[in-house]
């Protein structure tokens, strides 16, 4: 494309035409600024600005690399699944779904970073790694399937690159060797991803799993519930994505293939379901001290958290994707990806509060809170951790970032699967 | 002021240096205390001597004493309605399996030869994954900057960086000089031990003996250096 | 190899890697090495002092002041007493005591207000503005209305025989009044004074192991001695039982074997029930009351006066008592120089006998013991559950197992005895002691530790200079004026007090009744308030003079707890332009009368120390072979007995009742004892006209009355462990620790009758004033009774002046009988007072 002699005109027309997208990368980079200086005032002040304490250590930012993490899944499952298991519905939106699972792996990445206290000692990570730290395994995990993701994007769409010409497609050709070559590293990469995608999932429910001080997080169960939340919230990612990009007319596909998602979601959903009834059952059954964490989920404080995400994060999306009629509708699809989104995201933050906010013993006054409290006890037994202004930009900032690189990518990156080759 | 500095154990006076000394320990201790919940009375005086000892800021504790009623210094009621209150006081227990210490990412938070747990806070990176890890609740996070009721630091150590966990550390800079940790120094009843878990013959070990001392969540199976004497049975009158 | 930690460690490393599947680099790192940093060494000081810590708190205990740069970085105990079972002691409040030498609210300055008084606003000044004006307006007032009508209130003395000390030679140089604290306070148990003729009994507190049986009635050693409570557990861990006798359940009686929920101020009826049983029971020893006793003495039914030898002979042997011979079956009289029967008396305890005076009538005689057997007789295990509402049966087995074990010590607080009727639980409870042997004896005895009274040492030449006599005056009197009962000794000054001087007490809040007291102040022309923290009291000042904290002044401290004599010592120099009392006080005689101070005051502490030394170092003498220089080094006992208990010398020499009570003569406080022997049966009018002549009971007394159906709570201040009176209320690290909220501790059952839930802010108040505190809900507390611990600051409540708004200030006539400041004088009672309930009303919330 050579931008020479161009009419005025067509270029104001142009422009007038990009003008909301214009907007929204302004509106992003400002969202962005605003929040690494939300970042740079914390790293000043310490997480003191935070609403984190010695009782509810992690909050937001871990919130938000978990749930990012989930957000991740949705790729590899379209991706390696419609590869290995022959799912040939899937074709026109594989690029999307792996491209959003890269964004969404990179954010989760980048979580971390103001979680720490000493985001500068980042390197130490890598100079004294301890490898009993299912921390440490994690941040491996992490970085091995975001390199994964990337990989995988670039082998879907290095093919049109090459075709364009694009310096992107570093120097590989369009031949049918090339074409087969490619073909067979997706084949290998499908079998590869797949597992790796399952680790993520379990190493980050270990973080939490492993951990005999939280009773709440304590359980077996942990992997396959933070594999099947991530199946759920990643489907659902891909879903919205999916019908948003076909809006904006960057992507074409038929309608049965929502439906068909939906009626995948709708099955995660009844897994998850099933899942935490078996962990509520056997927590609860015996009547024993780990009871009273889920008691407070049941009954307790955290209850009508606990029951929206149950009701209508999952329960509604259920009703909705198990209805025929409804589900054939991609209007009530979006609805239900949407809504399972936001269970799934009120499903983490019940693990977080509920594993966190009350100390592990509970004789009073409790746990030294860590930060001067003026007049009053510095020691508490639970806290109702609320994020701050400053947690809020932050976590907005990352989110901007991560919305911006998406923005970019299906700028550049030919994200409509050509119709058949 | 040009006055000459001297080590504050050198500067103490003859009676209360030995006072403090540490005693018989074996070629290779293993430290550890015993805490006697019969003679703990919930004063304080170990907490908030660690805290003038580790200048440790406002809002933060190393070492606290938990009720083990309903509410701070007041009792609970028991079977048959009487009521009933212990205290138990509570700070790093130094395990030998120590969940903290396998979880730090970076090896921050490692063992001594002598059983110490230890925090490095140059290593740190405060991600304070250690606090979830511990069951004890004994870890802090240096959240801001200090905050302290004096103009000035107090204490026998450096204060440690913000953004970085920190614990109680057995008072290993006393232990350099042959001195209890300053909780067994000050408490007034007599109710902490500090002595050599390897040494059979040790005090600390006879009274877990004798008084079937036990370790809290044992069933967490993390192997405390600390450990504690339940309080007796009451005669009834 | 077995598996060690190492091992696993690098195992489990090793497939962590092989999960990952990915080669990062694996440093060595030395899992178990120390390294360098962590085994660095304390940081360096400049010096370590060894003092004293003294807040009014009887502790006295020997501190280390760690000083780094000239700042105080660290006060540990010292742990250094010879007598090494008294190390470390010290506690939580003395090692957080740094946060009042460099905190908030020191007093840096010298002030003079601009605002209004209380309103707590001032200019700094200079120390010669201050001084200038405080000795120009005590020269007007002493001038005008005479010196005597400038009272200097001050508390504790043995807390600082020097510093203190200055205040009453000062006082004595100007001829001011001086107030009194022990007394004031209700510390003072005047049961002791009116049984055993001493200003209080104590044993050492070492002495509490060697008891077989701990009977602690209304105390809370565990919370508020703390440095000794050790001894109590000590005992315990020998087979000692130990009963906790309390309305509350308190740290003390988590640790008893029983305890014990008494109706409040009910204590009297308890005592009279154990020793009724223990007659009963037939485990009384009555040769010990024979001996050591006015049971046998005989008291004239129709005057109800003893019978004495000069009533029978007509002579002026009004020293002589007289006791019925059973052997003999005939009235024998005794002397008072020496303890016990002639040989072979055998003195009747009981019945009733006709003599003939020397005129000729016949009267009838009674044992005085005869008459506290019938009132004893009275109190059944019984009629005591009647008033105690403990179980009779309770009564019977505490009374036996009391009895049946020897020694065994009663351990008595303010919690029994800070009552309009205290005496007479002390009276009931020192025939217990006595009545079963245990007076004099090691691991046995009657102590009462409430307030640093005790002057141990000889402080005549310190406080009186030149001979010159104090003028007392019970504080009480200050604040209420005279009573119409006052005993015609008190030199109450004849134009009112018009100036005060308060030196180191927080006395605008603390003291009982505290509207009536600020009433009094209005009347004052002029006040002084010396003082480091900015307290409520200093807000009312005329004039704040700047005073050091004991880390900057050298003093000389004794306690009734422990027998050794110490100095506090200078660790660092005054912050801020404080100064000390002798600083203070030579400035202002200097300003007033330059030949006085040249003469007396122109000392340094230790030459006042040396002085007080000298004066008891006779053979026997209390400082008898201890310098200055072995003070410096660290404590010293003084020359006491050891075990140091009290009555060793009556009880094993049969040497007459009472010992002398320093620093009174003995003659003054033998007055209180006509027999010179332990009286259970007192004859003086007042006592007859009054119907206490023996111990019994008497219900709590408000003069304001606070009918119980209207007011259905019995106040209790109690101490709290993290505060000595009001001091420390504002210490950071302890705030941290209990929130620094004024609570109410009342019963879950009274707040939901008031529909009051944990935490919430209540109005409490009686007729003569009110205060807003939060609720504490807990079964601790026993319903109708509402604890709020004294000493709070009136910034940590919500509204009011604190918990004196509520309390009395009535003086009891019995303890008018006779006067020796702060030994028989009138003892306030904090607890009388009955107060309502209720949700705060809006707003103050």
């Amino acid at each position: 494309m050579s931008a020479t002699t161009i009419p005025a005109g067509a270029i104001r027309a142009r422009l007038t035409a990009r003008r909301p997208l214009v907007l929204w990368i302004g509106f992003l980079v400002l969202v962005m600024a605003a929040g690494g200086a939300a970042f740079l005032y914390q790293y000043a002040n310490g997480l003191v600005v935070t609403g984190m304490r010695n009782t509810v250590m992690w909050g937001q930012y871990i919130l938000f690399f978990m749930f990012f993490v989930g957000l991740s899944a949705g790729g590899l499952i379209v991706a390696s699944a419609g590869r290995l298991f022959g799912v040939r519905l899937f074709k026109p939106i594989t690029r999307l779904a792996v491209l959003a699972a890269t964004v969404a792996v990179l954010l989760a990445a980048i979580f971390i970073l103001p979680d720490l206290g000493r985001p500068e000692r980042l390197l130490h990570i890598f100079l004294y790694p301890n490898f009993t730290s299912p921390m440490i395994w994690d941040i491996m995990i992490v970085i091995a399937y975001m390199a994964m993701s990337a990989f995988y994007v670039w082998l879907y769409v290095r093919a049109d690159l090459a075709r364009r010409g694009s310096w992107l497609a570093f120097g590989t050709g369009t031949s049918a060797r090339a074409l087969a070559r490619e073909e067979r590293l997706k084949s290998a990469m499908a079998w590869v991803a797949l597992p790796a995608a399952i680790l993520l999932h379990s190493i980050t429910a270990w973080i939490f799993g492993l951990q005999i001080s939280r009773g709440f997080w304590y359980s077996g169960i942990m992997a396959p519930m933070f594999i099947t939340s991530a199946l759920v919230s990643g489907l659902a990612l891909v879903i919205l994505l999916a019908l948003v990009m076909r809006r904006l007319g960057r992507l074409r596909f038929g309608d049965e293939l929502v439906a068909f998602l939906g009626g995948l979601l709708g099955i995660f959903i009844a897994v998850l379901f099933f899942l935490t009834a078996a962990e509520f059952l056997t927590a609860a059954y015996p009547g024993a001290p780990k009871a009273a964490a889920f008691e407070r989920l049941l009954v307790g404080i955290y209850a009508p958290l606990f029951w929206f995400e149950v009701a209508i994060g999952l329960g509604v999306p259920f009703v909705i994707l198990a209805i025929r009629p409804l589900r054939l509708n991609p209007v009530w699809v979006a609805a239900a990806a949407a809504i399972a989104i936001l269970g799934i995201f009120v499903h983490r933050l019940n693990l977080i509060l509920n594993g966190l906010s009350y100390a592990t013993i509970q004789y009073p006054p409790g746990v030294s809170v860590g930060v001067d409290q003026g007049l009053g006890s510095s020691f508490a037994l639970s806290h109702w951790y609320i994020p701050t202004a400053v947690e809020w930009l932050v976590v907005a900032g990352v989110l901007a970032f991560g919305a911006l690189v998406f923005t970019v990518s299906v700028l550049i990156l030919p994200m409509q699967e050509p119709a058949d080759h | 002021m040009s006055e000459p500095k001297v080590s504050p154990i050198d500067a103490l006076p003859a009676a209360s240096r030995s006072y403090g000394e540490i005693g018989p320990r074996s070629a290779s201790p293993h430290w550890g205390m015993v805490v006697d919940q019969e003679r703990c009375i919930g004063c304080w005086s170990c907490a908030v001597i660690c805290k003038s000892e580790n200048d440790v800021p406002l809002g933060t504790w190393w070492n606290r004493i938990l009720t083990q009623g309903d509410e701070l210094d007041q009792p609970m009621e028991v079977r048959g309605g009487a009521l009933e209150m212990d205290w138990m006081p509570l700070a790093c227990q130094h395990c030998e399996n120590a969940p903290c210490v396998k979880v730090c990412p970076v090896g921050a938070t490692y063992y001594r030869d002598d059983g110490l747990v230890m925090q490095d806070n140059d290593r740190c990176i405060g991600c304070r994954y250690c606090m979830i890890a511990c069951p004890y609740g004994v870890r802090t996070f240096n959240w801001g900057e200090p905050v302290r009721p004096t103009p000035h630091s107090t204490g026998m150590i450096e204060v440690r960086p913000v953004g970085t966990v920190e614990k109680c550390t057995m008072c290993v800079h006393r232990l350099a000089e042959d001195q209890v940790p300053s909780c067994v120094w000050s408490c007034p009843t007599g109710a902490r031990v500090f002595g050599d878990l390897n040494d059979p013959a040790s005090r600390v070990n006879e009274l877990i003996r004798e008084r079937e001392g036990y370790e809290l969540l044992k069933e967490a199976g993390t192997k405390p250096s600390v450990h504690y004497l339940p309080p007796r049975r009451k005669n009834e009158l | 190899m077995p598996l060690d930690r190492r091992t696993f460690l690098k195992g489990s490393a090793a497939v962590a890697g092989a999960v990952a599947g990915t080669a990062l680099p694996v440093i060595d790192r030395p899992v178990r090495a120390g390294r360098d940093y962590d085994v660095a060494k304390s940081l360096p000081v400049d010096r370590v002092v060894r003092t004293t810590c003294s807040p009014n708190c009887t502790g006295s205990c020997g501190q280390l002041a760690f000083v780094r740069d000239g700042i105080i970085v660290k006060i540990q105990q010292a742990a250094d007493y010879p007598d090494t079972v008294y190390n470390p002691r010290g506690c939580m409040k003395g090692l957080s005591y740094i946060n009042h030498i460099y905190g908030e609210d020191r007093i840096m300055t010298p002030l003079i207000r601009t605002g209004e008084r209380g309103s707590g606003e001032f200019r700094e000044a200079t120390w010669d503005e201050v001084l200038d004006r405080v000795a120009s307006e005590f020269r007007r007032i002493g001038e005008a209305y005479g010196w005597d009508s400038i009272h200097v209130f001050g508390q504790v003395p043995g807390s600082g025989y020097i510093q203190k000390g200055a205040n009453y030679r000062a006082s004595a140089l100007l001829g001011m009044t001086h107030g009194t604290s022990f007394d004031f306070n209700g510390d003072l148990p005047m049961g002791m004074p009116i049984t055993f003729g001493v200003q209080n009994s104590d044993h050492e507190a070492k002495d509490w192991a060697n008891s077989r049986f701990l009977l602690v009635v209304g105390a809370n050693p565990v919370e508020t001695r703390i440095p000794d409570v050790h001894f109590l557990f000590d005992a315990v861990e020998r087979g000692a039982r130990m009963v906790v006798i309390d309305p509350v359940f308190s740290g003390t009686a988590s640790k008893a074997d029983a305890h014990i929920r008494i109706r409040p101020g009910t204590d009297a009826a308890l005592g009279l029930a154990l020793v009724h049983q223990i007659l009963v029971d037939g485990l009384a020893d009555l040769d010990f009351m024979r001996t050591y006793t006015d049971a046998s003495l005989l008291v004239r039914t129709d005057t109800g006066r003893r019978l004495r030898q000069a009533d029978l002979l007509g002579d002026d042997a009004e020293d002589r008592f007289v006791v019925w011979d059973e052997a003999a079956r005939a009235p024998i009289t005794i002397g008072t120089e020496k303890l016990g029967m002639p040989p072979g008396v055998v003195a009747a305890l009981d019945g009733t006998f006709e003599v003939t005076l020397h005129d000729g009538t016949q009267v009838t005689v009674t044992p005085g013991f005869a008459l506290v057997r019938a009132e004893v007789g009275r109190w059944t295990p019984e009629a005591a559950e009647a008033v105690t509402e403990i179980p009779a049966e309770t009564i019977v087995r505490l009374a036996r197992a009391y009895a049946s074990e020897k020694p065994a010590a009663i351990f008595m607080g303010g919690g029994a005895f800070h009552w309009y009727h205290g005496d007479l639980v002390g009276r009931a409870f020192g025939l217990l002691a006595t009545i079963t042997g245990n007076i004099g004896r090691s691991g046995g005895g009657f102590s009462v530790y409430v307030g640093q009274y005790k002057v141990r040492v000889i402080v005549a030449p310190w406080w009186n200079p030149g001979g010159r006599k104090l003028k007392v005056v019970p504080s009480i009197y200050f604040l209420r004026g005279r009573t119409e009962t006052m005993h015609p000794a008190v030199p109450y000054p004849e134009a009112g007090f018009k100036a005060l001087f308060c030196s180191f007490s927080n006395m605008f809040i603390q003291s009982p009744d505290i509207n009536r007291l600020h009433e009094t102040l209005r009347e004052l022309e002029f006040i002084v308030v010396a003082d480091n923290q900015m307290t409520d009291t200093v807000a009312w000042a005329d004039v704040v003079l700047p005073a050091t904290t004991w880390y900057e002044k050298l003093d000389l401290t004794a306690t009734p707890l422990h027998p050794f004599l110490q100095l506090q010592q200078a660790a660092i120099p005054p912050v801020g332009e404080s100064r000390s009392e002798l600083e203070m006080w030579r400035e202002i005689v200097r300003r007033i009368d330059p030949g006085l101070a040249a003469e007396y005051f122109d000392v340094t502490e230790d030459d006042a120390i040396r002085m007080i030394l000298e004066a008891g170092a006779d053979p026997g003498g209390p400082t008898e072979g201890i310098t200055l220089e072995q003070l410096r080094e660290g404590p010293v006992r003084l020359n006491v007995p050891d075990p140091d208990i009290p009555f060793l010398r009556q009880i094993r020499d049969l040497e007459p009742f009472p010992p002398r009570s320093l620093p009174a003569s003995l003659e003054a406080t033998a007055a209180f004892l006509p027999t010179r022997r332990i009286e259970f049966y007192k004859e003086e009018d007042r006592f007859r006209e009054l119907g206490e002549t023996v111990p019994t009971y008497r219900d709590a007394y408000d003069d304001r009355v606070h009918d119980p159906a209207e007011w259905p709570f019995v106040l209790l201040s109690s101490h709290s462990k993290w505060r000595i009176h009001s001091t420390y209320s504002n210490n950071p690290w302890l705030a941290e620790i209990h929130g620094g909220r004024a609570t109410v501790l009342i019963h879950p059952a009274d707040a939901a009758e008031r529909g009051i839930g944990e935490g919430d802010p209540i109005e409490m108040f009686n007729t003569r004033g009110s205060l807003v505190a939060l609720a504490q809900l807990s079964d601790a507390a026993r319903p109708g009774t509402a604890t709020l611990a004294e000493g709070w600051w009136t910034r940590y409540f919500r509204s009011g002046k604190g918990v004196n708004e509520l309390t009395s200030s009535v003086v009891n006539p019995i303890h008018e009988v006779h006067f020796v400041p702060n030994m028989w004088a009138p003892s306030t009672g904090w607890k009388d007072c009955r107060v309502q309930i209720r949700r705060a009303p809006e707003g103050v919330s």
